[in-house]
């Protein structure tokens, strides 16, 4: 069965034509070509498939894409504004939070996130905020540090 | 301690924007138009024969394109060894038997992965269940269930390459059953020493099998074009060249005729080295069908039909002087490497070439086993039997220590290998940081104070601490295919560089710390230099991203290229400058210039335009290329261990401070300290990115990871259940980098990206004796283990 729903994604209004099936990964990924939403395990575990829905974090691969009609969607493709890395971004790539990169697009959305609702987060809340996100690479303590950087 | 502009210095990632922008493309993002998806299906049983497979219902279903099995590829065999005496035993599908749950069947390729799913349901088998066995011990009697016993009549690689040391040779051990590897070696007089001992004790460890966890998943895309008659694949893997030479002769097409293209690596860590059967059933796929195939696994048949790192079992003997000097060491290892041989025999290898360079042993003797059984197959994962052995032999000396009432560290130092040591193989320490490494370990952990601490614990805590510590060593590349790496620099007419080179960046940085190695050569930035990686068409051979060869081999080859295109432009620039020969000349910023009258001077551009125009035409092309091992042409012998291994190795001393909560059994990583010897850091923000990576999945799997079997079914194929570290897990870190410079390696460097995955599980195994009293044998150090250990259950 198929239905139509409408999404922002990354600031451009969209008119979808959509299986109901079909989670808010797959659409990204499939249907809108925004590869850099990763899918990790496709079953809520990894965090790899992080996306901002109104400005949270959500998994998109367990969200089903009808549930997110009328929502606003921020993925990694989104974040950077004209040429110029998002301060997060920048602050990942020169703290060595990215080695192989797969976690680092739902990383650095939770960590922004993280940020907006909580500027001055402790080194526990950091970790609690990315406790959903699985880096198998850098062991955390880089990526720790980035988002610490922010922190006055 | 220098003044390079480049090295050592801590750069950013070349690759970093555009992983943090997702538009770095992985094998998982490439899509083609036309394309197909294929799905495997695969065996329930851990050990049956193959009676029928009826794929006639899955043919008619539409959106069907095709549907394969063993019968379409009889003669297909290949493996990760591949040589006279292990000739290879896997098969993409299964012919005559399954041999573990998860073992291929048969594919198709269909419209949809839901069409292709649909399809695989309508497959039809039959089987005849055949005993199965799953303990290598029990595999190895007279009586067991023989898993393989096949002979197999296709040359190996070796053998194609002209490099065999031997003939072909079968099993040479008929009295074990199920064996599928052995390695001998010994030194000096064993038994006489032991008697000559005032000590000596014996232990048996065990440790389980644990799962790689990169987090993008196994995939392949293969698109063959019949008109050039090639074959274009996109594989997330860690070598490029093996992976060409494993399609090539499985396919039984010419190298030439194959095309690995680059794709981004999210995360190997050894298991993405073998050949797999999705990666040949997308190609056959694709040549059948002439349309792009991509299979993408599904995380649970990533964990079930990947590879797992083996599990061991590891006994070992060893006799000291009152003193702690070792006299004589007597280890026997069994390597579990599930139903097809895998890297089983290099396993065993490994656990030698890990054991031996540490400690400086005068009477040693190791033996190593490695057995089919019907569990998963098991191949390389970061460390490659340095995370067993390592774990095994210094829970051993630690036991040895309390035994003696000697400090650990005092055996460590009294044992430990120095600078200017060669190993009885011929191999030669000409840099060796071992005991900085231990000292520097050992002061970040507070050592005495801790040790002293622990022993003042009252009984009755609930929270009880302890320390401990562990050395460890790895390899820096080795003599296997392709043998070498090599690398080209390409200069533009405006001064800038493109590096050409075989290696993948699979998180560890090679893009960024090769461009580093290229602009100190070369003399000029960063930002001048194009990386073209990963790509056998256009890039010159490399080793691949394992066994830690990157930083020594693909570096020194890069090193070489630069040196080579700076010697180019230097001859052009001295003819500019009306100079005799270029010696006096120096390179900065893309300039050229006399070092003793700096204000003669050209760009490099302005001295590669004169060579085009004054120099044959030469647009300046630097080319260089370094042997995995240069001081021999043969890669050792598994079995024997004989030869030479490695060019250079790493050490690591890795400290570990832990708190057991005795209610619970928990125990909780609180500190972890490693200090390494890497000879010199290219980027230190890489290497210390290394280490983290290395301490982390170590910690993971000395308390909580484990991959779960039982009668060869895998009961926690899931993130959640097989319990990976997350950030909360994330311990207090101090890291020192000791700088020895390895005079073989490009700036003195060698390798970091695995050893410190070893040190760290002997450090908290030894913690937790520290902290509780009682030795915990096998790995993971789960709160069961601990709570029987205490007898609280
Ligand atoms: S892919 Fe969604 S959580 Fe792993
Ligand atoms: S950088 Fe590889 S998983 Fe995080």
């Amino acid at each position: 069965m198929e239905k139509t729903i409408r999404l922002t994604v990354n600031g451009e209004e969209k008119t979808l034509k959509i299986g109901v099936q079909q989670t808010l990964l797959e659409v990204l990924r499939e249907d809108l070509g925004l590869t850099g939403t990763k899918k990790g395990c496709n079953q809520g575990e990894c965090g790899a498939c992080t996306v901002l829905l109104d400005g949270k974090p959500v998994s998109s691969c367990l969200l089903l894409a009808v549930k997110a009609d009328g929502k606003t969607v921020l993925t990694i493709e989104g974040l950077a504004q004209a040429g110029e890395l998002h301060p997060m971004q920048q602050a990942f790539n020169e703290k060595g939070a990215i080695q192989c990169g797969f976690c680092s697009p739902g990383m650095i959305l939770v960590a922004k996130s993280l940020l907006e609702r909580n500027p001055n987060p402790s080194t526990q809340e950091i970790k609690e905020a990315i406790a959903g996100n699985i880096c198998r690479c850098t062991g955390y303590l880089q990526i720790i540090e980035a988002i610490r950087s922010f922190v006055s | 301690m220098n003044d390079y502009n480049y090295i050592g210095k801590e750069i950013p990632r070349v690759d970093g924007p555009a992983k943090a922008t997702g538009q770095a493309v992985y094998t998982v993002d490439v899509k083609l138009p036309e394309m197909l998806y294929g799905k495997i299906l695969r065996s329930p049983h851990p050990h049956a024969r193959l009676l029928k497979v009826d794929t006639s219902a899955a043919e008619q279903l539409p959106g069907v394109e095709a549907v394969i099995t063993g019968e379409d590829l009889q003669e297909v065999r290949y493996a990760f060894v591949d040589t006279p005496r292990y000739p290879a035993d896997e098969q993409p599908l299964a012919t005559e038997k399954v041999r573990y749950i998860g073992d291929e069947v048969a594919a198709v390729a269909a419209e949809s992965e839901a069409i292709a799913e649909k399809a695989l349901s309508l497959i039809k088998v039959e089987y005849e269940i055949l005993p199965a066995v799953f303990d290598p011990e029990k595999a190895m009697q007279e009586g067991a269930p023989v898993i393989h016993g096949e002979q197999s009549a296709s040359t190996s690689f070796w053998e194609d390459w002209g490099v065999a040391q031997q003939k072909k040779t079968v099993q040479e051990d008929p009295s074990i059953n199920n064996l599928s590897g052995h390695t001998f070696v010994s030194f000096g007089d064993v038994e006489q020493a032991f008697q000559e001992a005032d000590y000596s004790r014996e232990d048996r460890f065990e440790l389980k099998p644990t799962a790689h966890c990169q987090m993008e998943p196994h995939a392949a895309v293969a698109s063959y074009n019949p008109l050039e008659d090639k074959l274009h694949v996109w594989l997330s893997t860690q070598g490029i060249f093996l992976k060409r030479l494993f399609l090539s002769k499985t396919l039984g097409l010419p190298a030439s005729k194959i095309r690995v293209h680059h794709s981004f690596v999210g995360g190997a860590f050894g298991g993405k080295i073998d050949l797999f059967p999705y990666e040949f059933c997308a190609a056959y796929l694709s040549i059948k069908t002439r349309r792009p195939v991509k299979i993408e696994l599904d995380r649970e048949e990533v964990f079930m039909t990947t590879r797992q790192r083996h599990p061991i079992i590891v006994k070992i003997k060893t006799g000291v002087k009152k003193d702690g000097t070792i006299l004589a060491q007597d280890i026997r290892v069994i390597a579990d490497n599930g139903g097809y041989r895998g890297s089983g025999p290099v396993v065993i290898f490994l656990c030698h070439g890990f054991s031996f360079p540490v400690y400086n042993v005068p009477n040693y003797r190791y033996e190593g086993f490695s057995i089919y059984t019907n569990n998963g197959i098991r191949g390389p994962q970061r460390g490659h039997g340095a995370p067993q052995i390592r774990f095994a032999i210094d829970s051993h000396l630690d036991l040895i220590a309390r035994d003696l009432d000697l400090d650990l560290l005092t055996i460590m130092h009294k044992n430990v290998r120095q600078e200017g040591d060669v190993l009885p193989n011929g191999d030669r320490l000409d840099s060796c940081g071992l005991t900085e490494c231990l000292m520097g370990a050992a002061g970040a952990i507070d050592w005495q104070k801790k040790r002293e601490q622990s022993h003042l614990q009252a009984n009755g805590n609930r929270y009880r601490r302890g320390v401990g510590i562990s050395l460890c060593s790895m390899f820096s590349g080795a003599m296997y295919y392709p043998f070498a790496s090599a690398a080209v620099v390409k200069m533009h007419d405006d001064g800038s560089a493109t590096l050409f080179t075989g290696a993948q960046d699979i998180g560890q940085g090679s893009y960024t710390t090769m461009s580093q190695v290229l602009a100190e050569e070369l003399g000029i930035g960063i930002e001048d230099i194009c990386v073209v990686a990963g790509d056998t068409e256009l890039c010159p051979i490399d080793l691949g991203s394992f066994l830690s060869c990157t930083a020594l081999v693909t570096g020194n080859a890069v090193k070489k290229a630069a040196a080579d295109a700076k010697r180019q432009m230097l001859e052009s620039a001295a003819d500019l400058l009306g100079l005799a020969d270029p010696a006096g000349l120096k390179t900065q910023n893309k300039m050229i210039y006399l070092e003793d009258d700096p204000q003669k001077s050209v760009s490099f551009a302005q001295a590669i335009q004169a060579s085009v125009l004054k120099r044959d035409g030469n647009p300046i092309i630097g080319r260089g290329s370094f042997k995995g091992y240069p001081r021999t042409e043969r890669y050792p012998s598994l079995a024997k261990a004989k030869g030479l291994f490695t060019g250079a190795y790493g050490f690591a001393a890795q400290a570990a401070e832990v708190e057991v909560d005795t209610l619970t059994g928990l125990v909780r990583l609180v500190k972890a300290v490693t200090f390494h010897d890497c000879g010199f850091p290219l980027n230190k923000t890489v290497v210390e990115g290394q280490i983290h990576g290395c301490v982390s999945m170590g910690a993971g799997q000395a308390l909580s990871e484990e991959v779960h079997l039982e009668k060869g079914q895998l009961f926690n194929p899931s993130f959640l259940h097989y319990q990976l570290p997350i950030a909360l897990d994330t311990p207090e870190s101090a890291e020192g980098l000791v700088a020895t410079i390895e005079p073989s390696g490009p700036f003195g460097a060698k390798e970091v990206g695995e050893g410190c995955v070893a040190g760290i599980l002997g450090a908290i195994a030894n913690a937790v004796h520290d902290a509780i009293g009682v030795r915990i044998y096998s790995l993971p150090i789960t709160p069961e283990k601990v709570l029987r250990a205490l007898k609280k259950i």
